[in-house]
C-alpha cells in the first residue's frame, strides 16, 4: 500500500490537489483585496476554479516528474542520454521515455475512458429505456449525456495515440520517437485532463452537450469551465504527440525506406497528425473564448454587445469535423494493415491508400460547415460545403475498393483480429452510407439533431475506431506482452459486440427518421418509441459486457496465457521479424528495407526487411 | 553591408510605406500584401526556413547536426500549429468586426511595431554572431533584444491597455473590445515565454554550456522570437490600420 502512494502518479494527484487549492486561494486573495467576493457557494468563485484547474495540471506535471529533465536543462545542467525505468508493473506508473511503455501507458488510459464513458452512457440510457423521468435530474441527464461524448473523445484521442506510438517507432526501425521527453509530457497531460472533466460532476455538471455551444455553456453551471480547461489540456496531448510522430516519421526511418514503403499504417498516422497538430488550435480557442467570456466577461457570442455566437460553431467545427478523421483514418490504417496478413495476398493498391489517407484529411479542412446548415449561418454557404462533404466519399470509397480487391479469391484466415477487421469494415460501411443523407442540405434539414445522426455517429465511430482498435489489441498484443490472447474469449467478445453496435444503431437512425429528437431526456411515450428505447438500451449493456469479456481475456492471459514469443501471424512486417516482446531500443541490429511491405503469397518475393549487424560500433 | 542589416531596413522602409498606405488608401488587401511581404523576408531571412530542406550528407543519426536538424523540424511544426492559433484569432477579428476597427493610440501602436522591428534585427546580429564564436557581441545583443522585447510587453499590456481602456475599449463592454485584449494578450503571452527562453539562453551561454558548435537553443530562441514579431506584423494593420473606425 506504501509503495502504492508513492507512486509517481500518486504523487502527481497529490499535486494537483494542492496546485487547484493555491490557484485557487490567490484568486481569492485577489478578489478580496479588490473588494469582491473572494469565495463562492461551489467554495470558491468562478475565476478561483478556472486558474485553480489550471494550476493544479501543472502542479501534476511538476509533481509526478514530466518536468524534471526540462528543468535540469534550463539551470543548464547535463541530462543523461539514457533513462531507466523502474522495473516491473511501477513503469507503467511512473515517467518513462520509452515509447512502447508510453504506448501501453495511452492504451490503458483509453481503456480506463473507454469504461468510464461507456458507465455514463449506461446510465442515461438506463433512463432512457423507457419514458418518463425515472431517477435522473434533467440536469443529470445532460451532465451525463455532455461528459459520455467528451470522455469518449478523449478516450479515442488516447487510444489512437496509444497504437501510434507503440507502434511507429518499431514500424519505422527506431529505437524511439524523436522528442522522448516530449512523448512523456504528451501522455501526462492526459491525466490531470481527465481528472478535471470529470470533476466537472462535482461542480454544478454540464448541461451543454460536448459541444458546448454559447450562449448555453455562458449560462451552464461552473462545471463547464472545468470542462473546457480539460479539453484544453488534453489538447495539448494531441498537438505535442502528433508534432512528435510527423517529427519521427520525417527524420527516423529505417534506410531504404522510401515513402512509398513505408507500412501503410504509417500513413494514416501522418494524415491524422497533420489534422490534430493544426486544427487542435481551433478548439482550444473557441472553448478559451468561452472561458474568458464568463470569467471576465468578454462578449465574443453575446449579439448584445457585438458578439457572434455562430463565430462560435465555425471555429469549433473546423476541428471538430476533421477530428473524426483523426479517430477513424489510423483505424482504418489498421484494417489496411492487417488485411493482407490473413488473407495472404498484397494489399490491393497501396499508393492509392496511401494518398486516400491525406486525401481524406485535406478535404476534411473545407467541409466543417455541414454541421451548421440549420445554425442561421450565410445561406450562400451552404451548398459549397455541401459538394465539399460528398467529396469525401471518394477516397473513402477508395480504401473500400482496395479492401474488397485485395479479400477477392484471397484464403481469409479468421483468427480474431481478423474478426474485428471485417466487422470494422461491415460496420463503417454502415456508417459510411449513412453520411451523404446528413451532407446534403435538403435531407439534412429533416435529419439534423435528431437520432438518425447519433446513430450514422456510432457506426462510423464503431467501425472507424473501435473495432480496428481492438483487432489491434488482439493482434500486437503478444508483440506487448510475448503471451496470446485466448481465440475462444475473443469470438465471444466479437459476436456478442457485433451484432448489438448493428443493432442499436440501426433503430436509433429507425427512431431518428421517425423524429426522435437527440440529446432529450424524455420523449412522448405517443411517439410509440418506449420499446425501440429499451432494446437500443440492452444492446447498450450487451456491448459493455462484451468489452468486459475482453478484460477478463486480458487477466486470464497475463495471468497464464501460452507463451507466443514468434510471428504469431506470419507477418512480414518488421516488428515480428524479433522475438516478443521487443526489448527496451527495439532491434539490435540496424534495420534495412529490401523489398515490398506487402508481398504474401509470393514465395520468391524477397522480405520486407532485413537486419544488418554493424561491422564495428559508431 | 550585412544582410541582416538590408533586410532590416527594408522591413523598416516596408512599415513606413505601410503606414503611409492606411493613410492615403486604406485598402486592406495591399495592407495585407505588404504584411505578407514583411512576413517573408522575416521567415526567409531571419528564420532562414530554408535550412529546414538544406541537403544534408549526415548518416550518423546519434551526430549532434542530425539531431540538430531533427529538433528544426520539431520547432517549426510547433510554430506551424501556434501559427493556426493566430489565424484563428485574425478571422475572429474579421468575423466580429468586419471592415471596421476601435479608435487606438496611433502613435503607440507604431512605436510599439518599431521596437518589436528591431528586436528582430538585434536577435538576427546576436545570432550570427554566436555563430562566428563572438561571446561578447552575442551577449551584448541578445540583451538589447531582451530590453526591447519587455519594452513592447509594457508599451502594450501596461500603457495600451489603460490607454483604450480609458477611452471606453473595455473588455467586457464590447465585442471589439473582448478581441482587441485576446489578440494582444495572446501575442503578449508569446512575448513574454520569447523573453524567458532567451533569458535562459543567455544565462546558459554565459556558462558556457553550449560549448563548440552545439548552439541549437540559440538558433531555437532566435526562430521562435522572430515568430513572434512575424505574428505582430499581421496583428498590427488588423488591429491599427484596416478598416474605418467604428
Ligand atoms: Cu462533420
Amino acid at each position: 500500500m506504501k509503495t502504492f502512494f508513492n507512486l509517481p502518479i500518486m504523487r502527481g494527484l497529490r499535486w494537483q490537489i494542492f496546485g487547484t487549492a493555491a490557484g485557487g486561494l490567490l484568486v481569492a486573495a485577489i478578489r478580496a483585496l479588490m473588494g469582491l467576493e473572494a469565495f463562492g457557494p461551489l467554495l470558491f468563485t468562478e475565476p478561483s476554479w478556472v486558474v485553480g484547474a489550471l494550476t493544479g495540471a501543472i502542479a501534476f506535471m511538476f509533481g509526478v516528474g514530466a518536468l524534471d529533465d526540462w528543468l535540469k536543462m534550463a539551470a543548464g545542467e547535463a541530462v543523461a542520454e539514457e533513462h531507466h525505468d523502474p522495473p516491473g508493473w511501477q513503469k507503467y506508473f511512473s515517467v518513462s521515455y520509452d515509447h512502447k511503455v508510453i504506448g501501453i501507458q495511452y492504451t490503458a488510459a483509453s481503456i480506463i475512458l473507454i469504461g468510464t464513458g461507456g458507465l455514463l452512457a449506461l446510465i442515461f440510457r438506463t433512463e432512457l429505456s423507457r419514458a418518463g423521468l425515472d431517477f435522473l435530474s434533467l440536469q443529470w441527464y445532460n451532465t451525463l449525456m455532455s461528459l459520455h461524448g467528451m470522455i469518449m473523445i478523449v478516450s479515442i484521442l488516447v487510444g489512437i495515440a496509444g497504437v501510434m506510438n507503440y507502434l511507429v517507432p518499431m514500424l519505422l526501425g527506431a529505437r524511439d520517437m524523436a522528442f522522448p521527453r516530449l512523448n512523456a509530457f504528451g501522455f501526462w497531460v492526459v491525466v490531470p485532463a481527465s481528472m478535471l472533466l470529470l470533476g466537472s460532476m462535482a461542480l454544478g455538471g454540464v448541461d451543454t452537450g460536448w459541444t458546448g455551444y454559447p450562449p448555453l455553456s455562458v449560462r451552464s453551471p461552473i462545471g463547464i469551465q472545468m470542462f473546457f480547461v480539460g479539453v484544453w489540456v488534453a489538447g495539448w496531448s494531441s498537438i505535442l504527440g502528433s508534432l512528435n510522430l510527423l517529427v519521427t516519421v520525417l527524420r527516423l526511418r529505417a534506410r531504404g525506406m522510401t515513402s512509398f514503403k513505408m507500412p501503410i499504417f504509417v500513413w494514416a498516422a501522418i494524415a491524422a497528425s497533420i489534422i490534430s497538430l493544426t486544427a487542435t488550435q481551433l478548439i482550444s480557442l473557441a472553448f478559451q473564448m468561452v472561458v474568458f467570456e464568463r470569467a471576465l466577461g468578454m462578449p465574443f457570442f453575446n449579439p448584445d454587445l457585438g458578439g457572434n455566437p455562430i463565430l462560435f460553431q465555425h471555429l469549433f467545427w473546423f476541428y471538430s469535423h476533421p477530428v473524426v478523421y483523426v479517430f477513424v483514418l489510423p483505424g482504418l490504417g489498421i484494417i489496411s494493415e492487417l488485411l493482407p496478413v490473413f488473407v495472404r495476398k498484397p494489399l490491393f493498391g497501396y499508393r492509392w491508400i496511401a494518398m486516400s489517407s491525406l486525401g481524406i484529411a485535406l478535404v476534411g479542412f473545407v467541409v466543417w460547415a455541414h454541421h451548421m446548415f440549420t445554425s442561421g449561418m450565410n445561406e450562400y454557404l451552404r451548398v459549397p460545403f455541401m459538394y465539399s462533404t460528398l467529396l469525401v466519399a471518394v477516397p473513402t470509397g477508395v480504401k473500400f475498393f482496395s479492401w474488397v480487391a485485395t479479400m477477392w479469391q484471397g484464403r481469409i484466415k479468421v483468427e480474431t483480429p481478423m474478426l474485428f477487421v471485417l466487422g470494422g469494415i461491415f460496420v463503417f460501411l454502415l456508417g459510411g452510407l449513412t453520411g451523404p443523407p446528413n451532407a446534403t442540405v435538403s435531407t439534412d434539414l429533416h435529419l439534423h439533431d435528431t437520432y438518425f445522426i447519433v446513430g450514422h455517429f456510432h457506426d462510423t465511430m464503431f467501425g472507424g475506431y473501435v473495432f480496428p482498435f481492438f483487432a489491434a489489441l488482439y493482434y500486437w498484443f503478444p508483440k506487448a506482452t510475448g503471451k496470446r490472447l485466448n481465440e475462444r474469449l475473443g469470438k465471444w467478445h466479437f459476436w456478442l459486440m457485433t451484432p448489438s453496435v448493428v443493432g442499436f444503431t440501426l433503430l436509433m437512425m429507425r427512431i431518428g427518421l421517425l423524429g426522435m429528437r437527440r440529446r432529450i431526456a424524455d420523449y412522448d411515450p405517443a411517439l410509440g418509441f418506449d420499446f425501440t428505447h429499451l432494446l437500443i438500451t440492452i444492446f447498450g449493456y450487451l456491448v459493455f459486457i462484451s468489452v468486459l469479456i475482453f478484460l477478463y481475456n486480458v487477466y486470464i492471459t497475463i495471468k497464464r496465457g501460452e507463451p507466443a514469443t514468434g510471428n504469431v501471424w506470419g507477418s512480414r512486417s518488421p516488428e515480428w521479424q524479433v522475438p516478443s516482446p521487443m526489448p527496451p531500443h527495439n532491434y539490435s541490429a540496424e534495420m534495412v528495407v529490401v523489398g515490398e511491405p506487402y508481398d504474401y503469397g509470393r514465395p520468391d518475393a524477397p522480405p520486407y526487411v532485413i537486419f544488418e549487424k554493424q561491422e564495428s560500433a559508431q | 553591408m550585412k544582410q541582416g542589416l538590408k533586410v532590416f531596413l527594408i522591413l523598416a522602409v516596408l512599415t513606413a510605406v505601410e503606414f503611409a498606405v492606411a493613410l492615403l488608401v486604406p485598402s486592406a488587401f495591399l495592407l495585407g500584401l505588404m504584411a505578407t511581404a514583411k512576413a517573408g523576408l522575416v521567415i526567409y531571412y531571419y528564420m532562414h526556413i530554408y535550412k529546414l530542406v538544406a541537403e544534408e550528407e549526415i548518416t550518423d543519426r546519434e551526430s549532434y547536426a542530425y539531431k540538430e536538424g531533427t529538433n528544426r523540424v520539431g520547432l517549426w511544426l510547433f510554430l506551424l500549429s501556434d501559427f493556426f492559433l493566430f489565424a484563428g484569432l485574425l478571422i475572429s477579428r474579421f468575423n466580429l468586426l468586419g471592415f471596421t476597427r476601435p479608435h487606438l493610440n496611433q502613435t503607440l501602436g507604431f512605436a510599439v511595431t518599431v521596437m518589436l522591428l528591431v528586436s528582430s534585427y538585434f536577435m538576427n546580429r546576436a545570432e550570427t554572431r554566436f555563430k562566428e564564436g563572438d561571446l561578447a557581441g552575442f551577449q551584448a545583443n541578445a540583451w538589447i533584444t531582451l530590453g526591447l522585447g519587455l519594452a513592447f510587453m509594457l508599451g502594450v499590456v501596461a500603457v495600451e491597455w489603460p490607454l483604450a481602456a480609458a477611452e471606453g475599449l473595455t473588455a467586457s463592454g464590447s465585442a471589439a473590445g473582448a478581441i482587441f485584449y485576446l489578440m494582444t494578450g495572446m501575442h503578449a503571452f508569446h512575448v513574454l515565454t520569447g523573453l524567458i527562453f532567451l533569458a535562459i539562453v543567455l544565462r546558459n551561454a554565459r556558462h558556457g554550456v553550449f560549448a563548440e558548435g552545439k548552439g541549437w537553443p540559440v538558433e531555437a530562441a532566435a526562430v521562435y522570437w522572430h515568430f513572434v514579431d512575424v505574428v505582430w506584423i499581421f496583428f498590427y494593420p488588423a488591429l491599427y490600420l484596416i478598416g474605418t473606425l467604428i
